[in-house]
């Protein structure tokens, strides 16, 4: 990728006080736009992502598998720059610098860098940033038009804002964890924090249309995005089903496991394939896809049986009829299974995990996704990170945004930044640096 | 005034990428769905209004295309709207977009400032690109499909399947990403007079939203197995909670939860002094579970997540997703709003806004638009 190529949010400063997952995939996306992201950090309240395990292992070292376990034990101390999992994914391309808030000098450097900037995002609880006395009152006595995006779990306004979410509780509170289940069982759930992605696209799209609005108008604003609001709109027909049918998701026999009802189809769903635990997705819904299919398959004679002749009957007849695909998946790899499936077709697919895409996808590969950049202590040879899964013909995104860097250390910017930015001298910054300001 | 007031969206797609439109709808463009005579194949998708299909009855029709027009237009139309707009977004592959005369090259030429997304379930390139994909394919070739499901036996084999999802959340990340991409796409157009074409591979926004996965494989050597969601317990009502325990956002995490057991005096083996200590309660984890257990038995589900999120724990109640429309502190914020019935049968209860700004607020101007409903409007507003 061209490093002469303009980048689209060129010249957009983000002044960036998130941290855990879901307020940090906000600003990661806006780096990957090329937004200049300066994550404002504190060695004495350290982000938590910085310092969970698993870790980055170090010649000769295996790392901890994550987990609760692992989670309950972060006491010990560990280097803040030490290549924790959760901060790697969710840090590439911003800029660190480490500033104490409750020191007043502290406090009036942070004043400073808002006049200088565009936006200022937070995902504290309610009222860290008030306590600091950085307000948006305050901030807008700095810098009239600045936009202000707070992203919390239950947002800053209603009567449960003292709430607090991750992605589990969020993805309980709205159905996420309900819609994933196979029929007269409890929820099975989800293993991750999918709303913290969630939440973290609807955040960068609350800063860039501010941005839009602030194009038009001159004015900034104050966005307040809550985790458990762009939620909702995911299972948006289920709601509408219970409003004008009444019919609620809340019954034995849904969610339908991997069937889908809306178009309903068969064979559909997870099947077998040779190898311990791999599996196949097959998703037949038109009749040009049954008759892909049973091609593939070398017109087996139970392809022919009445029961499978309609797609309302192989819909009726959906546990026969996978016993029949499964008996022949079961003896084939995954992946030559989907390429011959593929290629008559029919839509089919292998269930991926983590090893699979980054060691046989070739479309991941031809794609170029994953990326690998600097790290000050890592050196140029470092871990390879999801990249951008868009790309754009005139601003090309990037992991390593603007600055082509994977995740900083922690203050790794401060003089860069304060001497550049608010004119300060590197004795200045050396001198606060040493007092435990900067810091 | 609208984050996007006074921008034309025109929209060419699949159900695949309507939920973009949506979005930019709700930010004050207006968005344009072009329609096949017989209307968009997503108007035969159900559930259905009374169970019953047909072109204006269509539940998910209704959900993904609040906020827009419907125009049904004939190809010298199309090209003529096409000249008037900032954004199109389109599902067709590379090949299907030069077919019918929208590839970049032949938009942008008549239009510079025109900003193209195609949304695409591989991208437009790549040995996959023309391969066969709907929403379950993507979960499972993404990777949340191999890190969801159900626990392994105690012999440690599946005799369940890994799960995907119900509702289409592949097909909703890769369009909520066109929107993000979209939007870049105008900030910069404000600086550079220029439009661009925007490549989106739903697979590859599928591949991104696997949080930890991806990144702990890298640095264990070994993919996680699936296993249910943590830290669910079953309360008095029967209904579930996920109460979880982030030891890693300090001490008062713990100190707070054994106040809450010992007030029901359930605390056991969680009052002992020995648990004060993480690496211990790490060691004996399962006691934990045990105590939260007890308590669950003593409250239903509602009361049971309020109890802990009184006490600073990110707990909440499984909830159905159409349970999610009572929460008292989303209909506070006024985040449900109502709509119209596309088929005239009064206004129904929708899922809004996604945050709350201030400046430009987000919001459906209008109800989900019946077929060709606008289609004089569109050709009107072209002769002027």
């Amino acid at each position: 990728m061209s490093s002469t190529a303009p980048a689209a949010l060129s010249g957009i400063r983000v002044l960036d006080f998130t941290r855990l997952g879901f307020g940090s995939q906000a600003t990661l996306i806006l780096g990957c736009l090329g937004a200049e992201v300066i994550r404002v950090e504190s060695s004495r309240h350290p982000d938590p992502i910085r310092v969970m395990p698993p870790y980055v292992p170090r010649p000769g070292e295996t790392s901890e598998r994550f987990g609760n376990a692992t989670m309950a034990a972060k006491e010990s101390a560990v280097s803040m720059d030490r290549g924790a999992i959760f901060f790697k994914y969710n840090t590439g391309g911003k800029k660190s610098i480490a500033v104490n808030a409750r020191d007043p000098r502290g406090l009036d450097i942070l004043k400073q860098l808002v006049a200088v900037s565009d936006v200022v995002t937070e995902s504290f609880a309610l009222g860290t940033m008030d306590r600091w006395g950085l307000t948006y009152d305050v901030m807008r006595e700095q810098r009239d038009d600045v936009i202000y995006v707070s992203m919390s779990g239950y947002g800053h306004e209603g009567p449960d804002a003292s709430y607090i979410t991750m992605g589990p509780t969020a993805q309980a509170l709205t159905g996420l964890t309900h819609l994933v289940g196979l029929p007269g069982r409890e929820a099975a759930g989800w293993s991750f924090s999918y709303l913290d992605h969630v939440g973290g696209y609807l955040g960068a799209v609350a800063v860039l249309s501010a941005l839009l609005h602030r194009q038009q108008t001159g004015d900034g604003q104050y966005v307040d995005v809550a985790q458990l609001e762009p939620a909702t709109a995911l299972s948006g027909p289920l709601l509408l089903d219970k409003l004008v049918n009444g019919r609620s998701s809340r019954r034995p026999d849904f969610p339908p496991g991997n069937r889908r009802l809306h178009p309903a189809g068969a064979p559909q769903g997870a099947y077998r394939t040779a190898g311990k635990d791999q599996w196949l997705v097959i998703s037949c819904t038109t009749e040009p896809h049954w008759r892909g299919l049973s091609a593939a398959l070398g017109a087996p004679a139970w392809a022919d049986d009445a029961r499978f002749a309609t797609i309302e009957a192989r819909v009726a007849n959906a546990d026969e009829l996978d016993k029949h695909v499964e008996a022949w998946t079961s003896t084939k790899d995954k992946y030559d299974a989907m390429t011959l499936l593929q290629s008559h077709g029919v839509p089919a697919g292998a269930v991926q995990d983590s090893r699979d895409r980054l060691e046989h996808d070739p479309q991941l590969r031809a794609r170029e996704h994953f990326t690998s950049w600097p790290h000050r202590e890592e050196g140029a040879e470092t871990l390879p990170l999801e990249g951008v899964p868009f790309r754009m013909s005139a601003t090309p995104p990037s992991t390593g945004g603007a600055i082509h860097r994977g995740p900083p250390c922690l203050g790794e910017d401060t003089e860069a930044v304060l001497t550049s930015l608010l004119g300060m001298t590197s004795e200045d910054v050396a001198a606060l640096q040493g007092d435990g300001v900067l810091a | 005034m609208s984050a996007l007031g006074g921008l034309r969206v025109v929209e060419l797609v699949d159900e695949s990428a309507e939920y973009c439109g949506r979005l930019l709808a709700g930010l004050g463009a207006d968005v344009i769905k072009v329609e096949p005579a017989d209307g968009a194949p997503s108007r035969h998708i159900g559930p259905f209004a009374g169970d019953e299909d047909g072109l204006e009855r269509s539940l998910h029709f209704w959900h993904y295309n609040v906020g827009k027009r419907s125009a049904v237009l004939s190809d010298v139309q199309l090209s003529d709207v096409l000249g008037t707009a900032d954004v199109v977004v389109h599902t067709l592959r590379a090949d299907d977009a030069r077919a019918r005369g929208l590839d970049y090259e032949v938009l942008s030429a008549t239009n510079p400032r025109l900003v193209v997304c195609a949304v695409t379930p591989f991208g437009q390139d790549g040995p996959w690109a023309d391969y066969l994909a709907d929403d379950l394919v993507l979960m499972a070739l993404g990777g949340s499909m191999a890190a969801c499901g159900y626990s392994p036996l105690p012999d440690r084999t599946y005799d369940t399947p890994p799960l995907a999802c119900y509702g289409d959340q592949a097909w909703q990340t890769a369009a909520t990403y066109a929107a993000i991409a979209v939007l870049g796409a105008l900030v910069w157009r404000a600086d550079s007079d220029r439009g661009q074409f925007i490549d989106v591979s739903a697979h590859e926004c599928s591949a991104s939203m696997t949080e930890w996965h991806l990144m702990n494989y890298l640095c264990t050597g070994k993919p996680a197995r699936r296993g249910a969601t943590a830290m669910a317990v079953e309360a008095a009502d029967g209904r579930q909670v996920t109460a979880l325990i982030p030891d890693f956002l300090g001490p008062h995490i713990f100190t707070n939860l054994l106040a809450m057991l010992e007030a029901d005096g359930v605390a056991g083996p969680l009052s002992d002094a020995d648990y004060a200590d993480p690496m211990y309660r790490m060691h004996h984890y399962n006691e934990i579970g045990n105590a939260l257990a007890r308590l669950a038995t003593k409250h239903d589900a509602d009361e049971l997540f309020r109890m802990g999120q009184q006490a600073g724990l990110p707990w909440g109640v499984i909830r159905a997703a159409d349970e999610a429309v009572e929460d008292r502190h989303l209909v506070a914020r006024g985040h449900f709003v109502e709509l119209e019935r596309p088929d005239g049968g009064g206004p129904v209860t929708h899922s809004g806004a996604p945050f709350i700004a201030h400046g430009s607020p987000f919001r459906f101007a209008r109800r989900s638009p019946r077929l060709g409903e606008h289609t004089d409007d569109v050709l009107a507003e072209l002769s002027r």
